[in-house]
């Protein structure tokens, strides 16, 4: 079946709705707003929130082992090219995050270190560098600290080494200095840096199993690989906060992913979406003609993402009166769907003012906040009629990358017209 | 006046017999403030406090130590005494306070030129007790005038008034007057609770049993004289020495502020709320605060916090002078309850800004005395009497001279920019530093030159360093990264703590000997807290700074059930 399929957002789920829909015959056209969380999140990989795997193995006392991964979602990773899921039957990912704790995930950006693979006792170095973003001597202890660290006798430690080449870098933003380890030149001689300091360890003999680095081993590509070749031993980076390398990389892989399949990226932000006939018009901005789909894919991302925006009547209001009452969320676009959270229609609240988030914005004991649930209501894959939704704009899913991978598949085979269910 | 009610009765001399001459409970500015008095008068202190140092209402004020206008017309002489204490303040903490010029926009109407000059034959009177505390006297201003110094005002004007008051920061007066206490001898117990005051045969109170609230460990301090110093908390601590509550009623009226990203207005602007109060939107440090509501409070005075509806209802009065409040970006709330002289019938705005020391031993408990009322300007005052009678009772006659006497860090004024130069930090950070501790920034600074890398900043929206944050915890009696805030606002910027909170749980747990999760756990409290004091007043670009720092946190710490038990 041929259908014009349009794709709004070019996060993960509206990446992994393009390479569902193309292979199945669609011509697809892909239009983007300003970034969104997929270029801002950190480089976990996770199918459901971790801190949930880790309580229910605690619960079953059972070890936490990967579980099996649709081969639609295996094939879209690899495409993509950044991530490493864990093998299935394989323990999961550890990552050490920059708030000093050891966490579990489903997989990892490429350039992260992943704790599970280091022997028992292993000596794990972190580098001393004048940045901000980084204290080795209080990550090490806080790391060291941790159970899974004792558990498994890792032992984290604080060296002196030199990693910042130029002037100024101790005060650039990370993602820049993680660009910089792009050139090959640049790669080199922080691996001769390492080296010596792994040299004069040797001297000591003191035994090194790994290297754990700030978010800085590449823009376009993990180099961590390439890294801990020249050197021999696994180098990789911390779990770091939002807005920095791993969102880049994805990004720049998204970017060649498209390249290879073919598809454009229409930096645009959509404005609205109307029905007319059998037909779908969206109107995007400095875009003087309607662009017409027969399908549509909404993956515009949840609050966090910008695809659903908190929109109090308040807000509107002029010196002296509120406005009209209105439903407190809206989507970013215009479109004939309804928004949800925890399992209800969102409707309008009983003041003029706007809601009361003071008990729900933010996650209470297991439950989550509102700001994590509201989105499209959907049916499967469908929020309307030949619109479908994927990623953090569906509600009440977890807002996880393989989350978004997983209904962005479904939901561009289905407006490719194959209701497939990866 | 009813100030001072109690007449001193003689306890007889200091005996050397018990551990020290007075136990104050209770670290506000009252607290703190004859704390420092009395270790000034050579009597031997311990002072006390549940949660933190200004914890209560002294931290979560106005910062301001105004005048008092709005007294005026009722209680003279509390504005006289705010005026006059004021003065004293600025001469012994000249480095915490800076000027807060305020507008008083008046709406045109009918009559409104009447209203005008009562007004400004009241600011004639308010112009006599200016010079106390080195304000300016006021200015008649047109409308033209005022929408040029303030173009946000919206509405008819009529004209309006300029007046002068000063900032301050409230928990930073109470730590220095803690401190100053400390040198001098007291023993200062932050996150420790008074358990019981206990009383021999006689009545006399002999002796506080105390308990840390986070280590369990118990301990008892043998005394004659206990003061109650914990403001809202009065009643509660009459309690504990087996006296009904009554004996240290207070009418306890909540106040709430809501905090903006930036200075949204180049004065600070009185405003009426739709039920006619006077409130305000003042430019403070590097933010703006809408304040304030004042309503009777029944709930628990450990977890108190603004509500949306408050929020609302601030919002709303501000936005119908000065509109743009409402695009501005709200980072936090905080509140306080005041501990108000008790009267039952008026309305909360009606009450008495007096304060009342009340000598217990009328209810048969000779040796405790409890502060009531107060304000953040005549603290000093409200001291010095009490620590007149402590002088008294204990036959200690050394005169008061905390008026004199310079807090630590104000005695000198160090310059910002060469500090800056020497240290190599930016002159933002190195002002930051210096108005927080006066000359006292010295002492961080030389842990800089010893120790570069404590250069570090771990809060950028409020440069902190980490040689400032374990400066705290070492010589101020942080205890936590909440208290840590309390002292730097550190995490009280725009980012809500998301870029510091867990590195400054680090440095807790370095600097105190705590097991690192301990670290994790307070810097996760903390981020909860404060988030929820954000979730009473989010906007839609707010929202979704929110929902990030959620996702952010979950990847990074985790959000368990149990409280991050997994921590």
């Amino acid at each position: 079946m041929f259908e014009r399929v349009v794709v709004i957002g070019a996060g993960i789920a509206g990446l992994s709705a393009v390479h569902a829909a193309l292979p199945r015959g669609a011509e697809v056209k892909l239009i983007d707003g300003p970034p969104g969380a997929s270029a801002l999140a950190g480089g976990a990989v996770d199918d459901q929130p971790w801190e949930q795997v880790e309580r229910a193995c605690e619960l079953l006392g059972a070890s936490p082992v990967a579980g099996p991964v649709a081969p639609e979602i295996e094939a879209f990773v690899q495409a993509l090219g950044v991530w490493e899921l864990c093998r299935p039957g394989a323990p999961l990912c550890r990552l050490a995050t920059e708030a000093g704790r050891i966490r579990l995930a489903r997989g990892r950006d490429r350039a992260l270190l992943d704790l599970a693979g280091l022997p028992r006792g292993a000596r794990v170095l972190l580098p001393r560098v004048a940045r901000p973003e980084w204290d080795a001597d209080a990550l090490g202890r806080a790391l060291s600290e941790e159970p899974y660290a004792r558990d498994h006798e890792l032992r984290f430690e604080a060296v002196t080494a030199t990693m910042l080449r130029l002037g100024g870098e101790e005060r650039v933003v990370s993602a820049e200095l993680a660009a910089r380890h792009d050139q090959p030149a640049r790669l080199e001689w922080l691996a001769e840096r390492l080296r010596e300091t792994l040299g004069l360890e040797r001297q000591a003999e003191r035994r090194v199993d790994a290297v754990l680095l700030g978010p800085w081993l590449g823009a376009e590509a993990p180099r961590a690989a390439a890294l801990a070749e020249k050197l021999g031993v696994p180098v990789g980076e911390i779990l770091s906060g939002v807005g920095s390398a791993p969102g880049q990389r994805f990004e720049a892989a998204r970017d060649r992913m498209l390249g290879a399949l073919g598809v454009q990226r229409e930096a645009r932000r959509a404005l609205s979406v109307r029905a007319v006939e059998a037909e779908l018009r969206i109107e995007a901005e400095g875009a003087g003609v309607a662009l017409v789909a027969d399908r549509l894919v909404l993956a515009t991302g949840g609050v966090a993402g910008g695809g659903i925006r908190y929109a109090p009547p308040e807000r509107d209001a002029g010196a002296d009166e509120p406005p009209a009452a209105r439903v407190p969320f809206v989507l970013s676009l215009a479109a004939p769907v309804a928004l949800a959270a925890f399992g209800r229609r969102l409707e309008i609240v009983g003041s003029v003012h706007g809601p009361a988030l003071d008990e729900s914005a933010w996650p209470t004991g297991a439950d989550p906040s509102l700001l994590e649930c509201v989105g499209i209501a959907c049916h499967g894959p469908v929020a309307a009629e030949r619109i479908y939704a994927a990623g953090d704009v569906v509600a009440d899913r977890p807002r996880t990358r393989l989350e978004a991978v997983r209904s962005g598949l479904r939901a561009g085979a289905a407006a490719a017209g194959e209701p497939g269910d990866p | 006046m009813k100030r001072s009610k109690a007449q001193p009765r003689a306890l007889g001399p200091r005996s050397a017999e018990t551990d020290v001459d007075v136990v104050v409970i209770g670290g506000g500015v009252n607290g703190t403030g004859v704390a420092r008095d009395a270790a000034m008068r050579g009597l031997r202190v311990a002072l006390l406090d549940r949660h933190d140092i200004g914890f209560g209402a002294s931290g979560n004020s106005s910062g301001m130590i105004h005048g008092g206008p709005r007294y005026l017309t009722a209680d003279p002489h509390v504005t006289e005494t705010s005026c006059r204490d004021s003065g004293h303040i600025q001469a012994i903490a000249p480095h915490l306070l800076f000027r807060i010029p305020f507008l008083m926009p008046l709406a045109r109407g009918p009559l409104s030129w009447g209203w005008m000059l009562l007004v400004d034959g009241f600011f004639q009177a308010y112009d006599h007790f200016q010079p106390l505390k080195r304000g300016k006297p006021h200015v008649r201003l047109r409308p033209d005038e005022l929408r040029q110094l303030e173009p946000g005002l919206c509405g008819e004007l009529q004209g309006g008034m300029a007046f002068d008051e000063w900032g301050i920061d409230g928990v930073r007066l109470c730590v220095a007057n803690a401190i100053d206490a400390e040198e001098r001898g007291a023993r200062v117990l932050t996150g420790v609770t008074a358990e019981r005051i206990e009383r021999d045969a006689d009545g006399a109170v002999c002796a506080v049993v105390h308990r840390d609230r986070t280590t369990g460990h118990s301990g008892r301090i043998t005394t004659r004289t206990v003061v109650n110093a914990s403001g809202a908390w009065a009643p509660v601590t009459a309690s504990l020495a087996g006296l009904p509550a009554k004996t240290a009623r207070v009418r306890p009226g909540k106040g709430i502020h809501v905090v903006f990203d930036r200075r949204l207005s180049n004065y600070a602007i009185m405003a009426y709320s739709i039920d006619g109060r006077q409130i305000f939107i003042e430019p403070w440090q590097n933010v703006s605060i809408i304040g304030t509501t004042d309503d009777d409070y029944y709930g628990d005075l450990d977890r108190v916090t603004a509500t949306s509806e408050e929020v609302r209802y601030l919002v709303e009065g501000i936005a119908h002078v000065f509109p743009a409040v409402r695009r501005g970006r709200i980072i936090g709330t905080y509140a306080g309850v005041r501990p108000t002289l008790y009267a039952y019938g008026p309305n909360e705005d009606a009450l008495s800004r007096d304060h009342q020391v009340v000598d217990h031993a009328e209810h048969g408990a000779a040796g405790l005395y409890s502060m009531l009322g107060g304000k953040l300007a005549s603290y000093r005052l409200f001291a010095e009497e009490m620590t007149d009678v402590l002088g008294r009772a204990l036959g200690v006659r050394t005169p008061c001279a905390s008026h004199s006497s310079p807090l630590p860090g104000g005695d000198e004024a160090l310059d910002p920019a060469a500090l800056a130069r020497e240290l190599g930090i930016d002159e933002i950070a190195a002002r930051r530093l210096v108005y927080r501790h006066g000359s006292r920034a010295r002492r961080v600074a030389e842990r800089v030159l010893r120790r570069p890398a404590e250069a570090r900043r771990i809060c950028v929206c409020e440069p902190v360093l980490e040689a400032e944050v374990r400066y705290v915890l070492g010589h101020e009696h942080a205890r936590s990264v909440g208290d840590v805030a309390r002292r730097t606002r550190l995490g009280l910027g725009p980012c809500g703590g998301m870029r510091c909170a867990c590195r400054a749980g680090l440095l807790v747990a370095d600097e105190l000997g705590l097991d690192p999760a301990e670290g994790k756990r307070q810097a996760l409290r903390f981020l909860t807290e404060q988030a929820r004091t954000r979730s009473v007043g989010l906007g839609t670009e707010q929202a979704r700074q929110e929902a990030l720092g959620i996702a952010h946190l979950r990847a990074q710490l985790g959000l368990r059930a149990e409280g991050a038990r997994g921590v």
